[in-house]
Formats: structure tokens, C-alpha cells, sequence
């Protein structure tokens, strides 16, 4: 006997993530979910644009995601910002963060004092591009090291993202990528997808990011 | 790896489903069914599905079936409807990058098969 069920599987975290949004935009916060490969820059990236952002008056926290060790909340501390750290487990352990981690995660911070929120999530480009994590805006940073063809081997997570960030571009000189080809890939997979390009230890393109996540706030 | 959350959420699913129907339940087959761009590795899903059916007594004679439905988007400028068989959203009619999304972004348990009460 044959059962008709047609229930969505990821249904109980989309409702968690409606439920996060609901959250975020009783306070105005902008809520920055940041996704890419293990070693592609998004910690060194927040340490150099959350700085910037507090020049302009921006309220930041940040939720970090690892699979374990807490290096990069403790890389954050020197900002004196509210850091929530999530470890999915202490040895081997989830891929991405479901909106059932980040919900608990918003709950260290008085939401009341915050403007903005960035999600780093754990470096993997192929899960966290599944589950909604209640996050306004998703980014995707892809480092020149990591060759032209990541485009096209993890389509979903370039679709899903509102910004592409190619960075370490200060090691383009030492290596053989082509950036074109890199950049017309990203455009196969997601034809309206911005990209901005950056050097976060050079210092060089995070003047961009900031005017995209200034555009984007509630505030 | 997103193979694990998803056969939890499956096993989640029919559990659910199954308390409410009456009487004594043994599930022969769950039918799932993943979009193209999902990139759901069944072999994968399959191996952590059987090992968490285990613990459910209705279900640990499941075998888990997953279908794939092929990426199809619908162009807002012609309205022509391509399916996306390689990494490139373009509509195929006009090159246009404005597109919908119809299927192959989706996951979701389609049905279960029971075994007959009189099989029991």
C-alpha cells in the first residue's frame, strides 16, 4: 500500500530560519551568512572589515562556526566584539550550521545594541549552501588559490549567494589562475551574481564590501 | 557529509507520518526524491539511512529509493522553459540570465510503501 507523504525534508529548519528572521528584523539586523572553503579568508576577512565597519558606527557581532577548536573566535577577540561560538562537535562532527544552531547562537547577544550579524560558517562548499540559516544576505568567498573551475563543481552554493568575494588577489602575480575564466564561470552559474575582488591582508577592495554591506543595512 | 541531515530528516518525516495511521505499520520502501543541483550522492544517503533505521522498528526493513529531478527553469523573457543539464543558467531560446527556478532545487519524502497487514 502506497502512501502519498510529499513533505519537504528540510521543512523544520526553514521554519527555524522564518523564525530567525522574524528575530533579526524586530531589531533592524542585518544578518550575513559567509560560506566558502576551509582556508579561503573569511576569518582574516572579518578581522580586517569589522574594524572599518565600527569606524562608520556599525554595531557588529559575529556567530563562529567550526567543527571544532575555538582559534577563530579567539582570532576575533582583539575587535572586543560580541563573538558566539559554535562547535558542532568536538572531533569530526556536523558540515554546516542548520538554523537549529544559529537561533540559540543569536541568543548571547542583546539583539537591542547590534546592527549587524555575520554567520561564519563552517568552510565547506558543499553543504552549507542547503540549509537556510535565517540569513538576510549569503556570501560566498572563493580564494585565487583555489582555482577557476570551483564554480562549476559546487553550482548550488554560487546560486544561492547575493555576492561573490574572490580573495587573496595580492598572490595573483605567484600563480597561474585566470581570472577571467574564473570570473565567466561564476557568471555560467549565476549570471547576476556580483563579485567583488579583495586583498584583506593588502588592505586593497574592502572599501567595496563595506559600501555593499552599508547599502544592505536596516539602519 | 549533508547526506547524514537529510536521512535524519527523512527518518523524521515517515516516523511522523506513520503515527498517524492506525494499527500495526511495517514500512517496505521510503521514496525520496532530490533536485539535480541538490547534489544528493545517493549511495551516501542510502548508507546513513540504513544505519539510522535501526532504531525504529517500523522502519528497519525500509529500503530508501531516491529519485532525481532534473533542473528546469523558465525564462522571464521568453517564458521558454530549458532544462539545465551542464553549469550554465542561460536560457537556451533567448541567452537570457533572468530565469526561474521550476524544479531541481528541492528534497522532499514523496511517499512510503507499506507492507500489506495480511503479509504480516
Amino acid at each position: 500500500m502506497e502512501i502519498k507523504i510529499v513533505r519537504n525534508v528540510l521543512a523544520a529548519n526553514a521554519e527555524l530560519a522564518g523564525t530567525i528572521r522574524e528575530r533579526t528584523r524586530a531589531h533592524d539586523i542585518l544578518l550575513i551568512n559567509m560560506m566558502s572553503s576551509p582556508g579561503s579568508g573569511k576569518t582574516t576577512l572579518l578581522e580586517k572589515v569589522i574594524p572599518l565597519l565600527k569606524n562608520k558606527g556599525v554595531r557588529t557581532a559575529v556567530i563562529e562556526g567550526d567543527i571544532t577548536t575555538t582559534m577563530d573566535a579567539e582570532r576575533l577577540a582583539p575587535l572586543d566584539i560580541p563573538v558566539a561560538q559554535i562547535n558542532t562537535e568536538p572531533f569530526g562532527g556536523d558540515c554546516h550550521l542548520g538554523a537549529e544552531v544559529i537561533l540559540p547562537a543569536l541568543e548571547n547577544f542583546d539583539l537591542s545594541r547590534l546592527d549587524l550579524v555575520f554567520i561564519e560558517n563552517v568552510g565547506n562548499l558543499v553543504c552549507p549552501a542547503e540549509f537556510d540559516t535565517g540569513a538576510d544576505l549569503n556570501l560566498v568567498v572563493l580564494s585565487v588559490t583555489e582555482g577557476e573551475d570551483k564554480p562549476l563543481k559546487y553550482p548550488l552554493m554560487f546560486r544561492v549567494c547575493q555576492l561573490a568575494v574572490i580573495s587573496k588577489t595580492d598572490l595573483l602575480p605567484y600563480l597561474g589562475l585566470d581570472l577571467n575564466r574564473l570570473k565567466s564561470n561564476l557568471a555560467h552559474v549565476n549570471p547576476q551574481l556580483p563579485i567583488l575582488e579583495l586583498s584583506a591582508v593588502k588592505m586593497v577592495g574592502l572599501a567595496e564590501l563595506v559600501d555593499w554591506i552599508d547599502r544592505n543595512l536596516k539602519k | 557529509m549533508h547526506e547524514l541531515t537529510i536521512a535524519q530528516n527523512i527518518i523524521r518525516i515517515v516516523h511522523d507520518e506513520l503515527e498517524k495511521i492506525p494499527g500495526l505499520k511495517i514500512v517496505e520502501c521510503v521514496r525520496f526524491r532530490a533536485g539535480r543541483l541538490n547534489a544528493i550522492i545517493p549511495e551516501s544517503l542510502k548508507f546513513n539511512f540504513d544505519i539510522l533505521k535501526k532504531d525504529y522498528p517500523m522502519l528497519d526493513q525500509a529500503n530508501l529509493e531516491v529519485a532525481e529531478t532534473p533542473i528546469i527553469i523558465r525564462c522571464r523573457h521568453c517564458q521558454a522553459e530549458t532544462e539545465i543539464t551542464e553549469p550554465l543558467f542561460l536560457c537556451k531560446a533567448c541567452g537570457s540570465a533572468d530565469l526561474q527556478m521550476i524544479s531541481g532545487q528541492e528534497m522532499f519524502v514523496d511517499s512510503i510503501e507499506l507492507k500489506q497487514t495480511d503479509q504480516l
